[in-house]
């Protein structure tokens, strides 16, 4: 198993719908996009071994990979669509409120520099309600940053760690994901992200606004946020048209590729799963 | 030889005495039934050339007169026929007519090595002469660039054979090469063109005709996919070819080229009577068939199907069915053709197999989603509790058209008695399907990886049904045994699929013709598939060293802890709960023993 098919409890989560339960998910014959992005669906300076499948989310993604030279490139749909058909929204307990935020993040081996005080203070002007502020795992713990958000009277939330090299999963993270999206009204950030487009399928009304930062080292491969602006303006805005943006979160995450659960274990390899031990 | 002769059998001089030119091959079964829509019972008919036995038997009522070149094939027509001309075609008596001349192994055949060479156009016009005014005829062309020609694995030009005494080039002026010119040559000798068919699968072996005028139609029609598949995929079983001849006809009728690329034509042509009155001829335009094709698929009695204000109709045969009709059974069979079919109006569409080909080339997974979903809805509305049976139940994608949202049966001959569940009677169409994309080695959007059954399940579930590999293996069971059923006595071009389904490979070339294509894709697709794996092995090879590094890694943690006094004092303290334990185990272990011994005693 390629350990970025752990990430974010992906592999949990689709082993949950192909119906293997909740256990430790056998190995996936082939790479599964991790997260939305502008290439060819994996990300940038991982080993991959070639020819192995790419299980992609959308298929434009799929035709940008095969336009770089990839092969064995498949739709499968997002991980988070494989969710939604597992967990349908519950009847609410109290009414959606709010926005729940999410501060452009990289991962652990990036930094974001950016001004965040401006940040907080766009988002109060912009925001009709209560905000909740999700930080990722590793911002979640500088105190400095988590301070800034608190002082500022919004809820910190943080879904979870993604994991790195098979070890610190958390497989419920887009569970908890999905929960809280699912508690707020609006979702919004500062970048065009994967969370945004599950915050639209989750039911969110969604918005882009606010200075992006800059990511450390970003790579220009793809054409970073000036690309995606010009790509997806319809996406970019404090108030958006949401019937547009619920047909292109549905094309983005590949809801309609979502496969019915034997044919998803054909495809990830599972239909005759090797035990695994670990 | 003999100079003894049948009173029947006139020898003009010019006759070849030990040539033959009976065919090798089974009789023009579709040129059969056209003739006997045009010859009466009485009419006068002249067989110039090679005699095809199908032909004789439906000629019975008529007076035949049959001019061959070889004196055998003459000896074994005495008594068939009223007379057998032996000779070139200078040996026709002469200021003798007919009402319908039949040339259906064309022209060359016709003409004997000895006496003055009449080439081809000196041949056609000693025959036309003898088309009486207000006669016909039927005339075959072989084209110089039909499908047979595009994919032989020899060139024509290298002609051995016995027969290729001469072999018609390219420069000849006489001999036309195209229908256009085929026209002028038959105006020039005074004949008037009514209807051309182009004949498929080989010059040699006709199993279809399809009227020309129709195949031009913009987009095809199920029908014709069907009918150019199924002709080309048996015609060239086992035979080694270029390229797949069934996929170059089909792709020739989707750009409206079919008639273009017809291995020969058959044109229907007759001679104006002095007043221009059509009145005695047999035929009316609007009686030729559309199509002459054999119905249940290759090896199946000829049927017809003619343009009405209703559509397209099947009409029963003219020629009684002696096609290779399965015996009747002891017991009930996995199917059964049914004697009353086709009948009736042909449901128009396109045809599913293509369409889903389609799709699969051009990645486009919501129309694949749309094409299957309507196919399995359609399944079920058939349904009874849960099963289908009858046509619906045989019919594969190559058998079923669509029209906007609706599905039906092209050919509802082949029929199952016994109902079968719909998710068995859908994994085997698309198993099938499935077989097809991948031996014969179409772009999909679908990963490598995946075994026929694997593709079968996933595309399943585009068709919104989620059922796995055991539904698979029935319905592959199933396929066996019907594959041996419906077969009958025709050639199977998938003989060796069927006789082992559960061992054909994505990288297999498909069944078939052996095309050169087809195997060379095959092999890339081996090549590829190897590539992947040494890849994988790599990649492989290189993730184990890192996580040997790393387990070595946490050993040497652990018996660095192990030694520790924490870990030491950490032990310490479990050891009574350890010692419990072990205890415990032990007990029920030796009370496991009792038991089992005490079992053993009574």
């Amino acid at each position: 198993m390629h350990h970025a098919n752990h990430f974010y409890g992906h592999a949990h989560v689709l082993a949950r719908y192909a119906g293997l339960g909740d256990g430790h998910p056998p190995r996936i014959n082939g790479y599964v996009q991790h997260g939305w992005n502008i290439g060819d669906g994996l990300a940038p300076g991982h080993p991959y071994a070639a020819g192995t499948p790419s299980l992609l989310w959308s298929e434009q993604t799929r035709r940008r990979a095969w336009s770089v030279g990839r092969r064995n490139v498949t739709v499968i749909g997002a991980p988070f669509a494989y969710l939604l058909a597992t967990r349908p929204e519950p009847p609410p307990t109290q009414p959606r409120a709010g926005t729940i935020w999410y501060p452009f993040h990289g991962w652990e081996g990036q930094h974001v520099s950016g001004d965040h005080k401006e940040l907080i203070a766009r988002i109060r002007d912009t925001e009709p309600g209560p905000v909740t502020v999700c930080l990722y795992w590793h911002e979640h713990r500088m105190r400095r940053v988590r301070r800034l958000y608190e002082n500022a009277g919004f809820r910190i939330v943080c879904h979870g760690y993604r994991g790195h090299w098979w070890t610190g999963t958390d497989p419920d993270f887009l569970d908890r994901q999905l929960a809280e999206l699912r508690r707020h009204t609006r979702v919004a950030s500062n970048r065009l992200t994967s969370a945004v487009f599950y915050g639209i399928a989750a039911g969110c009304e969604p918005a882009v606004y606010g200075n992006p930062m800059v990511l450390a080292a970003e790579d220009p491969t793809f054409g970073g946020t000036a690309r995606i602006r010009r790509q997806w303006p319809e996406l970019h805005g404090e108030q958006l048209h949401l019937p547009t943006a619920v047909e292109i979160a549905r094309e983005e995450l590949g809801i309609d590729h979502r496969h019915p659960p034997a044919a998803l274990r054909e495809l990830l390899g599972w239909a005759a799963p090797r035990k695994e031990t670990t | 030889m003999t100079t003894e002769t049948a009173p029947n059998v006139a020898l003009p001089g010019g006759e070849m005495p030990g040539w033959s030119d009976r065919p090798d091959e089974g009789g023009n079964a579709p040129l059969a039934e056209l003739v006997a829509r045009l010859a009466p019972a009485g009419a006068r008919v002249l067989l110039a050339g090679p005699p095809d036995p199908a032909l004789l038997d439906v000629l019975g009522p008529a007076r035949v007169t049959c001019l061959v070149r070889g004196y055998p094939d003459a000896a074994a027509l005495a008594g068939r026929v009223t007379q057998v001309v032996v000779a070139g075609p200078q040996g026709l008596p002469a200021g003798e007519e007919y009402d319908l001349v039949i040339a259906a192994g064309g022209l060359d055949a016709v003409e004997s090595v000895e006496g003055v060479r009449l080439g081809w156009h000196g041949v056609l016009s000693r025959l036309a002469a003898a088309v009486r005014p207000g006669g016909a005829l039927l005339l075959r062309l072989d084209n110089p660039l039909g499908v047979h020609r595009l994919v032989a694995a020899s060139g024509w030009y290298t002609g051995r054979d016995d027969a290729q005494w001469t072999v018609g080039g390219v420069l000849d002026a006489t001999r036309p090469a195209n229908l256009d010119q085929l026209r002028d040559r038959l105006t020039d000798v005074g004949l008037r063109v009514d209807v051309r068919y182009a004949a498929y699968p080989r010059p040699e072996s006709t199993t279809v005709l399809l009227a020309t005028d129709q195949l031009t139609r913009p987009g095809g029609c199920g029908l014709f996919d069907a009918a150019l598949h199924h002709a080309c995929t048996a015609g060239y079983a086992d035979r080694f070819v270029l390229a797949d001849p069934a996929r170059l006809a089909v792709d020739a009728l989707y750009a409206g080229r079919a008639a273009d690329l017809a291995p020969s034509w058959l044109v229907y042509a007759h001679r104006p009577t002095a007043d221009g009155a059509a009145a005695d001829r047999p035929d009316r335009p609007d009686r030729w068939p559309v199509a002459v094709l054999p119905a249940g698929g290759p090896g199946g009695p000829v049927v017809a199907v003619v343009d009405t204000p209703q559509g397209w109709q099947w009409e029963p045969p003219r020629v009684p069915r002696s096609g290779p009709v399965p015996a009747p059974y002891a017991s009930r069979e996995v199917a059964r053709r049914d004697p009353a079919a086709p009948d009736g109006p042909v449901p128009d569409g396109r045809l599913l197999r293509s369409l889903l080909l389609d799709g699969c080339l051009r990645r486009d997974t919501a129309r694949l989603r749309r094409l299957l979903r309507g196919y399995a809805d359609w399944l079920d509305a058939q349904a009874d509790a849960g099963r289908v049976t009858g046509a619906v139940a045989l019919a594969g994608v190559d058998n079923l058209v669509v029209a906007g949202d609706r599905v039906a049966v092209l050919d509802p001959s082949w029929r199952a008695d016994d109902p079968f569940p719909v998710d068995v009677v859908l994994a085997r169409a698309l198993w099938r399907f499935a077989v097809e994309l991948t031996t014969g080695g179409y772009a999909h959007p679908w990963t490598s990886t995946l075994d026929v059954a694997g593709l079968t399940v996933v595309l399943g579930g585009v068709a919104g049904r989620d059922f796995d590999r055991t539904v698979v293996d029935s319905a592959v069971r199933w396929e066996a045994v019907l594959a041996a059923t419906t077969r009958g006595g025709a050639a199977d071009p998938r003989a060796d699929l069927t006789a082992n389904p559960r061992a054909v490979t994505p990288t297999d070339p498909p069944p078939g013709p052996r095309g050169y294509q087809q195997l060379r894709d095959a092999w890339l697709r081996q090549r590829e598939e190897n590539t992947r794996l040494t890849a994988l092995l790599s990649w492989t090879e290189e993730l184990l060293t890192s996580r040997e590094h790393a387990l070595r890694r946490a050993e040497a943690k652990l018996d660095l802890l192990s030694g520790t006094l924490g870990y030491r004092a950490a032990r310490l303290a479990s050891s009574p709960a350890r010692l419990a334990r072990r205890g415990a185990r032990a007990v029920k272990r030796r009370a496991r023993t009792a038991m089992s011994r005490k079992d053993g005693a009574s």
